[in-house]
């Protein structure tokens, strides 16, 4: 317990881990305000150029970046009702119309009060429950983890795409891509076409900084020149009456936060925008309705998108399976620094947990102290024109990319990827679940041989011996629901006799 | 969300998918030769399943497609909304600089590239665009030099030798 809280101290009390994580959660919040930047972005180029920091370092200006960021978004969405990231779609709904009524400061500052409680859920939640999901992991079959890799994908793929078949396209693409190179079991050639440079494989940073760098910015060559509305921002700290009345709304959104978060592929702006429809329906009498500033459609998203980020981590550090696209990369970021998430990551390097939260925990605290000031200069910044930041995204996009193993090689991978992301994005496929495929791949891999293995080669004992594991079928029937729920059966029969039910 | 059928097509849409149709088609073939279908266990198993799905999901998206209405002009509305002239030419500047960057070197390379870009993106004068490119590229530099130790390609420019140098009078 004692070696538990000198681990969870220890960015604490050193000053430069504790200033890598102000600094970190700073560039968060502008990072996720900034339309056209995002979290996933910023973490993909970021894990290169730390490639030569020490591990705790690097880990505390990107938990930093996430905190921040996830927060970060909401700002944008209440002072111009654009999101600046995905997770504040929800806040936007009821955070603009606040604005527009004069009350900006309040929204931001209740935003920010509600988002740092949904934060130390999220913590609370995963220090309490990480531990015993890794013990229970230890029991889990190569066959579970094959399943909750195709969760994964299968609801990444489905929940944030124009359709179902897409979205499986990209994740079947992510799975490939992750392939290429040497078998690790058997050192054969897997799409290699001969070019022993390729025996290692594509290096995922630059299929990430392509996708969400390159594809991104290229994207909002689109939008150049949409305008600014500014806002009048006075009075921010908010009442401890309004934080009292709204903290049992703000607990509720937050539970829903920690669970979406934890389900592996889904992230923070599936739990905003689902807080934000039960807060809808459980608000019996909203003093001003939804849709046109209602400050329990402000709370119920802010406190469930940063709530997931605590969930989020479970599965990434317990099972090595990425909560969505943002801890898709960070997982990228452990393997490369060495560690390993997984069962055997509590056990093994306590020290490694306890740090994360610990270090989640602060770059918490920063939320709140960030949040409730600096909104003056925070106006400026973020009416920065796309004409000079878009061209920057590309420098750093490119910059991240040589630096990854200093070599143009990664450049051409990256703009690849890039252009192939922007066609991708233009035509309805999602790049979260490339990325989701190109992370789980080898999990996937490892994990099927292993349990088609043990069986034998059979396939019909593999099936017939899913059933005699608790845990198995319920994974199984998840895929199931996930796949009869995207169908034609469920949208056109079954739902409607439900609904009418 | 498979019921979509009321969004028109996008111009270029049905070609893409079946370019990617076509690419999962040669991925699938390129899987199978790496063990063929002898075993489950294989190497060639998970690049098997994937391409397959690659496959099946892409004819699945092309028949979506087909049941959508299409929009006039194709031609015209692709490079009105898909490739813009600003998109196209932003691809083709990155390529130039990849090619450039070893032998140039970062420094010229990427002062000329953000007076370019800035200046395409921007339109605000040349002497605004040459400013803010060399006070990014002075921030740029320092962090990745300093703060990330990231070596960039030093090209025409003899930055070791300067740096050597500037190192000397503070000896």
């Amino acid at each position: 317990m004692l070696e538990a809280l000198s681990y969870f101290a220890t960015s604490w009390l050193n000053p430069e881990l504790l200033a890598l994580t102000a600094l970190g959660t700073f560039l968060g919040i502008y990072v996720g305000a900034i339309p056209g930047l995002s979290v996933t972005m910023a973490v993909s180029i970021l894990i290169s150029f730390t490639f030569s920091w020490e591990v705790n370092n690097a880990l505390c200006l990107m938990v930093g970046i996430y905190m921040g960021g996830v927060y970060g978004g909401s700002r944008t969405a209440i002072l111009l009702n654009i999101p600046g990231a995905p997770s504040a779609i929800a806040t936007a709904l009821d955070g603009y119309p606040m604005a527009q009524k004069g009350e900006a400061g309040r929204a931001i500052g209740l935003s920010t009060v509600m988002s740092v409680i949904g934060g130390f859920v999220g913590i609370i939640v995963l220090s309490v429950a990480a531990p015993t999901v890794s013990e229970f992991a230890i029991k889990f079959q190569p066959r579970d983890y094959l399943m909750l890799g195709l969760i994964g994908i299968l609801l990444v793929g489905s929940l944030s795409g124009e359709s179902l078949s897409k979205g499986i396209f990209a994740g079947a693409l992510g799975v490939l891509i992750g392939t290429v190179g040497l078998d690790p079991l058997t050192a054969e050639e897997r799409f290699t076409f001969g070019v022993v440079e390729l025996w290692n494989g594509i290096n995922p940073v630059a299929v990430m900084i392509g996708m969400f760098g390159i594809a991104e910015a290229l994207n909002q060559l689109h939008h150049l020149d949409k305008t600014a509305i500014k806002q009048k921002v006075d009075k921010i700290v908010p009442s401890w009456k309004d934080i009292k009345k709204y903290l049992p709304l703000s607990l509720q959104s937050s539970s829903i936060g920690v669970v979406v978060g934890s389900l592996p592929g889904t992230g923070g702006d599936i739990a905003a925008l689902m807080a934000y429809d039960q807060a809808k329906r459980s608000t019996k009498n909203p003093e001003v309705p939804f849709g046109k500033g209602a400050k329990e459609g402000l709370i119920a998203p802010e406190a469930a998108n940063n709530a997931a980020v605590g969930g989020a981590y479970i599965p990434m550090l317990t099972l090595g399976i990425p909560g969505d696209a943002v801890t898709a990369v960070f997982i990228g970021a452990l393997f490369i620094h060495g560690l390993n998430p997984g069962p055997m990551l509590l056990t093994e390097q306590p020290d490694m947990f306890w740090f994360t939260v610990g270090n989640l925990t602060l770059a918490n605290i920063f939320v709140l102290i960030f949040g409730l000031t600096g909104i003056k200069l925070f106006a400026k910044i973020v009416e920065m024109p796309k004409g000079i930041l878009i061209p920057l995204i590309f420098l750093l996009s490119i910059v991240g990319a040589y630096a990854i193993n200093n070599s143009i090689a990664d450049i051409w991978w990256m703009l690849g990827f890039g252009v192939l992301g922007y066609f991708m994005k233009q035509y309805g496929y999602q790049v979260g679940p490339v990325i989701l495929g190109v992370i789980l791949s080898r999990l996937i891999d490892e994990n099927w041989r292993r349990a088609i293995m043990s069986e034998r080669e059979d396939m019909g004992s593999l099936f017939i011996n899913l059933f005699a594991s608790p845990l198995s079928i319920v994974l199984f029937v998840a895929i199931c629901l996930i796949f009869i729920s995207q169908t034609p059966i469920w949208t056109k029969w079954l739902k409607p006799k439900l609904s009418r039910g | 969300m498979s019921d979509h059928t009321a969004i028109p097509k996008k111009p270029g849409e049905t070609l893409f998918g079946f370019l990617f149709l076509g690419l999962s088609l040669f991925l699938f073939w390129q899987s199978y030769e790496i063990a063929g279908f002898d075993a489950l266990s294989s190497p060639g198993a998970l690049p098997l399943a994937a391409s397959g799905l690659m496959v099946i999901s892409c004819v699945i998206a092309l028949i979506d497609d087909f049941k959508r209405p299409a929009e006039a002009g194709q031609i015209k509305a692709f490079f009105e909304h898909i490739l813009p002239l600003s998109v196209a030419l932003m691809i083709g500047i990155i390529f130039l600089f990849a090619v450039l960057l070893e032998d140039v070197g970062f420094i010229i390379t990427a002062f000329v590239f953000l007076v370019g870009t800035i200046q395409l993106l921007h339109r605000k004068g040349i002497g605004k665009s040459l400013l803010i490119a060399a006070v990014s590229l002075v921030f740029v530099y320092l962090i990745f030099r300093i703060v990330f130790v990231v070596v960039l390609p030093e090209g025409i420019i003899p930055e070791r030798e300067i740096m050597a140098v500037i190192e000397a009078w503070f000896e």
